[in-house]
């Protein structure tokens, strides 16, 4: 079925909040969500695969700082979603490269890495130039590189693996990022290693892919959006008669 | 740059936003030229749009389909109404109903077989369909039972219905929603950001309604018509013109305001702007007269008003005996050049709120030149974002500073925590509890703002206390609850007029409020609250007709100034019979 940005935005803001997640926290998710859905890359998907892990995190286990200094810090996501743990790692990363021009910044231990992309794209249109990377998988060793230039509303997305599988290849559930306030730091495979490019999203593919979700509708999986409806109700309030006596006009209207 | 001839004074300063943003004084606020439906007809007629009838299948009790089709410079769109029968019990305004009279949308481009079988199928069912990406509004509207009777009655019989009928009821069908952006899969409103038909924010949605008005029209004729072949006779112009379509709104209009601050900004500012502009031209007799002439049918168009609410209609009532005051005030003081700085001055000290900005709102009326351009400053892209790197203290005293109002509260008091909002499993509606008494506080919906603010600034002070060098970011990292609101005070400290100053738990706050300034700047007139969480008003109730717009009007002036609509005179006289056939 189709649906609009706006509609799939609000349903999963809902939902996020009938999951536990602080208005704010909801807010972002859902824009995560959405906007790599819009972008044709998998977002309700990526959500549908980690609906489960979601439902079951400590929402008051929050990420905490495990190393920080003026331009490196380490986060614990205490093995959450990106969904909720990120946002404000992402932040600290952000005022750490306003301030020294580059910075660092380590999730360790998070889960849905994918759909951090949709809070990077906002750190972008705030003017930073943002790339994360992450490894997907141990065997083939996938890496994916994602960057946006400053003030992009796209990525430029490389998926591949590597050939040459190092020794120390423990599972990392991590993701590193790295923003600059004026270095462009767009992902170019130039590497002389040799690996398996398995996927490559350019900014004008993935901006002709939003284009056409916003004019045609946007693609969503029923059994998801059912799912997320049916989550989306716990914020709702059941009627009681004298709710229905306040809310406003009569059952009956004529004039 | 446009050169202006007015004599001007020096600049005059915005008002500040604790006087504006005051609830009691936006929920004062009279349409202006600057409200949508206003702007609408003025772009409609600048451009020359042209409304034509492409197909119109009534049965005799007025059920089918019609389609009119909307042909801009830039583009063709379509409105499609299904038309049916609804049982009288079946006919309510609220949001939780299943069924009504009409239901319509709005089509970007053509209307093929394959788009109008989908079209049948869903939007009759509103919320409960998948509606098509290319709908821009879906909406859908009840009839006034007893106007609609009159009129035909009185139509069919050969007769002019009675204008009083419209000064009491101003419509034939009223809305109960009418929704845009996205809503239950219509076109996200991001995609007519570089469509300059409807980019300015609910365009869309009033054309909608413009054509269910001349729908209402052609209707009732033919329904007249299929009653009476020979006798029948078409409505007179004037009956069409006072004729508009009501609205029945209730508090689901009131999220908005508060979850698009930055967008109540665009519009409070490009009203003050417009007011400034006006105070600071220097008036000539020509200008006095209009500002007279003015009041007066503001005053006669108040008096003409039903509201069964006893508030209102005292607040009417009060405004009208206040006008006459205003009137001998123009008529007695010298014109000096800073006259109009003078008469708000004075309107400020001795007028009623609703009559101030009544005042207000005719000055703006007097300089089309200077205020018309406001109207593309309407919208505006949304976006709430943190500033991570800003030092704690900093926004401590922004806090401080901006946000005094929400400071000044004692949540403490049971009076300052009564109401909480909430959405209802009920469509979602939305709607108020008494804390401690309903049940559902825990699902609160967070839109009162100011405890939100007053809650933040404790935390964070004695965040700073322990840690005085800290950044925003190491505030939130140690209190993440509390992003949402940091990140909108930060994004509305720039914004002086986005935020409401009213304590939106407290036991006193009238909902109604809200919804009239939203409606007010959508163009209603006729506000007639049926509770203090629900209201109908009118739209469009005196606006040019659709055959005014196609046939290509010369000059603005004239074909604008439809504000504050007076009952016709003298319309009841017969049509010659047989008339009623229009092409």
């Amino acid at each position: 079925m189709k649906a609009s940005y706006n509609e799939l935005q609000g349903l999963c803001r809902k939902a996020f909040i009938g999951m536990g997640f602080e208005e704010g926290d909801a807010a972002d998710a859902a824009d995560m969500v959405a906007w790599m859905q819009c972008f044709g890359l998998g977002g309700l998907a990526a959500l549908s695969r980690g609906l489960d892990f979601l439902l079951d995190e400590d929402p008051d286990e929050l990420p905490s700082v495990l190393y920080q200094d003026g331009d490196l810090a380490v986060i614990d996501g205490h093995g959450q979603s990106v969904l909720r743990s990120s946002t404000l790692a992402l932040e600290l990363g952000f005022a750490k490269a306003r301030a020294r021009g580059l910075s660092v910044t380590k999730i360790r231990h998070c889960h849905n890495r994918q759909l951090i992309m949709g809070y990077l794209a906002r750190l972008a249109g705030r003017g930073m130039n943002v790339t994360a990377f992450w490894r997907n998988a141990q065997q083939p060793l996938t890496e994916q590189v994602v960057g946006f230039r400053a003030n992009g509303s796209a990525p430029e997305i490389r998926v591949y693996a590597v050939q040459e599988v190092p020794e120390e290849n423990e599972p990392n559930d991590g993701i590193t990022l790295v923003m600059a306030n004026h270095v462009d730091l767009l992902p170019a495979m130039r590497s002389d290693y040799r690996y398996d490019l398995l996927a490559r999203h350019d900014e004008s593919d993935l901006l002709a892919c939003r284009n056409q979700a916003l004019a045609e509708g946007i693609e969503v999986d029923e059994a998801v959006w059912e799912r997320l409806k049916h989550l989306a109700t716990r914020m709702l309030v059941e009627a009681t008669d004298a709710s229905r006596e306040g809310a406003g006009a009569g059952t009956n209207d004529t004039d | 740059m446009t050169e202006f001839a007015y004599p001007t004074t020096d600049p005059v300063p915005l008002r500040p936003a604790a006087e504006v943003m005051d609830l009691e004084r936006l929920g004062s606020l009279p349409a202006s030229r600057l409200s949508f439906v206003r702007s609408l007809v003025r772009q409609m007629a600048r451009q020359r749009w042209q409304i034509s009838r492409t197909r119109f299948e009534l049965d005799a009790q007025g059920h089918g389909i019609a389609i009119y089709r909307l042909q801009t410079p830039q583009g063709r769109y379509h409105g499609v109404i299904f038309s049916q029968h609804l049982a009288d019990d079946q006919r309510s305004d609220r949001v939780i109903a299943q069924a009504w009279d009409v239901t319509f949308g709005v089509v970007e481009g053509d209307v093929d077989d394959a788009l109008l079988e989908q079209m049948a199928a869903n939007v009759p069912l509103q919320e409960a369909g998948r509606q098509h990406p290319r709908l821009l509004v879906l909406s859908r509207a009840n009839r006034s039972l007893r106007n609609f009777a009159h009129f035909v009655t009185a139509l069919s019989a050969g007769e002019q219905p009675d204008p009083v009928w419209l000064t009491r009821v101003g419509y034939l069908y009223r809305t109960t929603a009418v929704y845009g952006n996205g809503k239950f899969g219509i076109a996200d409103f991001v995609r007519l950001r570089d469509n300059p038909d409807f980019q300015r924010p609910f365009s869309a949605q009033m054309l909608a309604v413009y054509l269910l008005r001349h729908f209402s029209i052609e209707q009732v004729e033919h329904i007249a018509r299929c009653r009476a072949p020979e006798a029948a006779v078409p409505m007179a112009t004037e009956l069409r013109r006072y004729l508009g379509i009501g609205n029945s709104t209730g508090l689901g209009m009131a999220p908005f305001l508060i979850n698009h601050p930055q967008l109540i900004q665009q519009w409070v500012t490009c009203r003050e702007t417009a007011l400034a502009l006006a105070l600071a031209q220097s008036p000539d007799e020509v200008s006095r007269r209009r500002l007279i002439a003015l009041t007066r049918r503001a005053m006669r168009h108040l008096a003409q008003t039903v509201a069964e609410d006893a508030d209102q209609a005292a607040r009417n009532a009060a405004v009208v005996a206040a006008l006459p005051e205003v009137i001998v005030w123009l008529e007695e003081v010298p014109l000096e050049p800073d006259l109009w700085q003078q008469l708000v001055a004075w309107s400020a000290r001795t007028l009623p709120l609703e009559a101030q900005e009544l005042v207000n709102t005719l000055l703006i009326e007097l300089y089309p030149e200077r205020v018309d351009p406001l109207e593309e400053q309407m919208g505006t892209e949304e976006c709430l974002e943190l500033t991570p790197d800003m030092p704690l203290v900093r926004l401590k005293q922004l806090i401080e500073t901006h946000y005094d109002w929400a400071l000044a509260e004692d949540f403490d008091r049971s009076e300052a925590r009564h109401w909480f909002w909430y959405r209802s499993a009920e469509k979602e509606e939305p709607r108020l509890g008494v804390r401690g008494e309903e049940p559902g506080a825990e699902k609160e919906l967070p839109l009162a703002i100011a405890p939100r603010v007053h809650h933040a600034h404790g935390v964070l002070s004695g965040f700073l206390e322990a840690n005085p060098r800290a950044l925003v970011v190491d505030f939130l990292i140690a209190h993440p609850r509390h992003k949402d609101i940091v990140r909108r005070i930060q994004s509305m400290v720039e914004t002086p007029y986005g935020e409401i100053r009213a304590n939106l738990w407290h036991r006193d706050m009238k909902p109604m409020h809200l919804l009239r300034t939203k409606l007010a700047f959508f163009g209603a007139s006729r506000f007639d609250p049926k509770s203090d969480r629900w209201v109908r008003i009118t739209l469009f109730q005196g606006a040019p007709l659709v055959e005014e717009l196609n046939a290509e009007p010369r000059g603005l002036a004239d074909f604008d100034d439809w504000s504050f609509p007076l009952e016709p005179q003298g319309v009841r006289h017969a049509q010659p019979q047989g008339a009623g056939e229009r092409a």
